[in-house]
């Protein structure tokens, strides 16, 4: 089934990239959209579920929920890019659209790739298309982010080929199927499976934005077009978080799995400092989100690195967070459309400006710093007990320590943005109030998740980090 | 014959670190692809057509004829023929070349057991090791560029080492890499240099905080 769906999409992809008008483009995203849809009703309603399609997809219980996630988060990128566009050329419109289509479609099949090879082409894949919607402005800027992703996103996909290989050398056969892997490997050599865990995990922590690559998907998400960071910050760094989560799977039923463990909670501390310390000392509202990722995904990697309910808190942490920050860059879009950049020492009195944006803006700081009644509240507090127990102590010290780090400068560079005096140039013909309900809707959303969580979500859940 | 090639490799490797014209640069990468060529051949266990053409495709074609011919259009263009002089010394990328060597070695020594190849594995230890010299030593974008590929050539070494024969995905997913490769070479003839106005990598700081 996922077959003809990926031609589908290609071809629309393709007719995009001649299309004439905005409105064939909108058209045919519209057309594009119902068949993610189509996509999605056959999934959940018509039985594909946990079936395979072909050789290399399956429709598993994790796959499905990014999957979900990734469609509702599309749909709000594609509306808000088309505003956001509005006065870009056809060519750079077309151009734009149609690589967000093929980034979406490349990212669907890292969510059901059931082979470790596939996993890591679409990936690439990813990043070929990630880094023509970066390249989009055609400024010196947005080329000096576009050469240093191709470039370390290149240079850390091949390291994780490496891993994959030596993965293979271990299991000594020629499947790459994860469900044939996991029996493969149980008896392997641990000195190899470790190296080619190393391998794997630095590789793919380009994309998921964790310790050491994160860099590059902090340039990613500050050069390309605000709406598409929305879809780089999430869709592209679950793709990342899956890729690894499955790999952190395989090795579960190894003998070195504690130290796989140990490793994610390293990774993931680290990941944690560097985000607390670099929201710091940044100056643009996008880098200073994607520091906010990058510190979310520490988190999770630090639940992965705990383990037992620690495993459970980062899904449900992934799937919030998802909600949130597609949240915060669709209004931070709807920021640089009024201030034309993202200075923040320069730009501010959003709130007198455009009231339901920064509503919005400060909601989603409440909820991206896991105040209550943010779902993420629930995560980090599940997290924090589970290291407690399994841990000790210090684990949570450091977490602590550098949560409030972060709650401190969140807090302080949000209220300036509402309410320091404005310094710079105000272009108010651009605000659109429906744009900032609609990003604050994702948001909702996510509150909701953090009151009441859904029987099938929770179920969901429990099937996933139940391995 | 084997050995030979191997050694012409390692030799190509050790040469690299004290290269400093970029035209040397493009012949290296240029010997290198044909080395490969050859060991690819050399290791082919029976006449597959299908396998014979992806080999010659990815060695010949690529990597010992476009790549080569890519490199040096960029030296044309740009103009610019030599790394920095204010760089690290020949003398001290020689000592790190060789201390990368011993390295790779010892850690094929203690790492490599009887499912990989030890000479394959060692040689594309100390070729990812190389390649990555050459990106942290070397302040131009050109030799980052070529140290991507001797890291590429390391990977391609290193599928080598494994003793599992690999199933056609993996050749499909070398593919996509070659296509990143042409991909950042394109990038980097036509928009880096005419947009940034230098190869000098110093120049790629605006993207900060």
């Amino acid at each position: 089934m996922i077959y003809i769906f990926f031609v589908i999409w290609i071809l629309l992809a393709v007719a995009t990239f001649f299309a004439r008008s905005r409105k064939i483009v909108h058209s045919l995203y519209l057309v594009y959209l119902l068949s993610h849809a189509i996509f999605g009703a056959n999934l959940l309603f018509g039985g594909a579920y946990l079936s395979t399609s072909g050789e290399f997809f399956t429709f598993d219980q994790v796959g499905s929920l990014f999957y979900v996630l990734l469609f509702v988060v599309s749909c709000y990128v594609f509306v808000h890019s088309e505003e956001y566009l509005k006065d870009d050329t056809i060519v750079n419109y077309r151009n734009y659209f149609a690589l967000l289509m093929l980034l979406t479609a490349a990212i669907t099949g890292v969510y059901f790739a059931n082979n470790i090879a596939v996993t890591w082409i679409l990936l690439e894949t990813t990043t070929l298309c990630a880094a023509g919607i970066i390249y989009h402005r055609h400024s010196k800027a947005t080329l000096e982010a576009t050469w240093k992703y191709l470039f370390v996103c290149s240079t850390g996909i091949a390291i994780a080929y490496l891993g994959i290989l030596l993965l293979c050398a271990t299991a000594s056969n020629n499947s790459l199927s994860y469900a044939d892997l996991q029996h493969l490997i149980i008896n392997g050599n641990p000195l190899y499976l470790k190296a080619a865990f190393l391998l794997i995990l630095t590789g793919y922590s380009c994309k998921m934005e964790i310790f050491p690559l994160y860099t590059i998907g902090v340039d990613a998400n500050f050069a390309a077009p605000a709406p598409a960071s929305a879809m780089i910050s999430t869709g592209l760094v679950n793709a990342g978080f899956l890729a690894i989560f499955r790999i952190y799977k395989l090795f579960s039923t190894t003998e070195v799995f504690p130290w796989v463990k140990n490793v994610m909670l390293i990774i993931g501390l680290l990941s944690l400092v560097v985000g607390a310390l670099f929201l710091r000392r940044t100056n643009n509202y996008k880098r200073f989100l994607s520091y906010s990722t990058v510190e979310n995904m520490g988190i999770v990697a630090i639940g992965l690195g705990i383990g037992g309910l620690g495993v459970w808190a980062a899904l449900f942490h992934v799937v919030c967070h998802t909600f949130i920050k597609s949240s915060l860059f669709l209004q931070i879009a709807i920021v640089r459309q009024i201030y034309n950049g993202y200075r923040i020492n320069r730009i501010g009195d959003y709130i007198n400006i455009n009231k339901v944006g920064a509503i919005g803006l400060l909601l989603g700081m409440i909820a991206v710093l896991a105040f209550p009644p943010s779902p993420l509240f629930i995560s980090e507090l599940m997290i924090m007990m589970e290291a407690l127990t399994l841990k000790g102590w210090w684990v949570v010290a450091i977490m602590v320590l550098l949560i409030c780090i972060v709650i401190f400068t969140i807090c302080y560079r949000m209220i300036k943005l509402c309410y320091q005096s404005n310094q710079d140039e105000l272009h108010l013909s651009n605000i659109n109030r429906r744009l900032s309900y609609s990003a604050l809707s994702l948001l909702i959303l996510a509150l909701i998740i953090g009151f009441w969580q859904p029987a099938i979500l929770r179920d969901i859940i429990d099937k996933i980090a139940m391995f | 014959m084997l050995l030979s090639l191997i050694i012409l490799y390692i030799i190509s490797l050790i040469y690299i670190s004290i290269v400093e014209r970029f035209r040397n640069y493009a012949s290296i990468i240029a010997f290198q692809g044909w080395i490969l060529l050859g060991i690819a051949l050399l290791r082919l266990h029976s006449l597959d057509w299908v396998e014979l053409s992806f080999i010659v495709t990815e060695t010949l074609i690529f990597k010992a004829l476009i790549v080569p011919a890519i490199l040096t259009r960029v030296i044309n263009k740009t103009r610019i023929n030599r790394i920095r002089t204010s760089g690290t010394s020949q003398f001290n990328s020689l000592m790190l070349s060789v201390v990368a060597l011993v390295i790779s070695a010892i850690m094929t020594y203690y790492i490599a057991d009887s499912s990989i190849n030890m000479v394959f594995f060692g040689v594309a230890i100390y070729a990812l090791l190389s390649g990555l010299i050459l990106i942290v030593l070397r302040s131009r974008i050109f030799t980052h560029m070529v140290g991507f590929l001797v890291i590429e050539n390391g990977v391609f070494l290193f599928s080598m080492a494994i003793g599992v024969e690999m199933p056609m995905l993996i050749n499909a997913a070398i593919m996509l890499d070659i296509l990143m490769s042409v991909l950042m070479l394109g990038l980097f003839m036509t928009k880096v240099d005419d947009k940034i106005h230098t190869d000098d990598s110093d120049s790629l700081t605006h993207v900060k905080d």
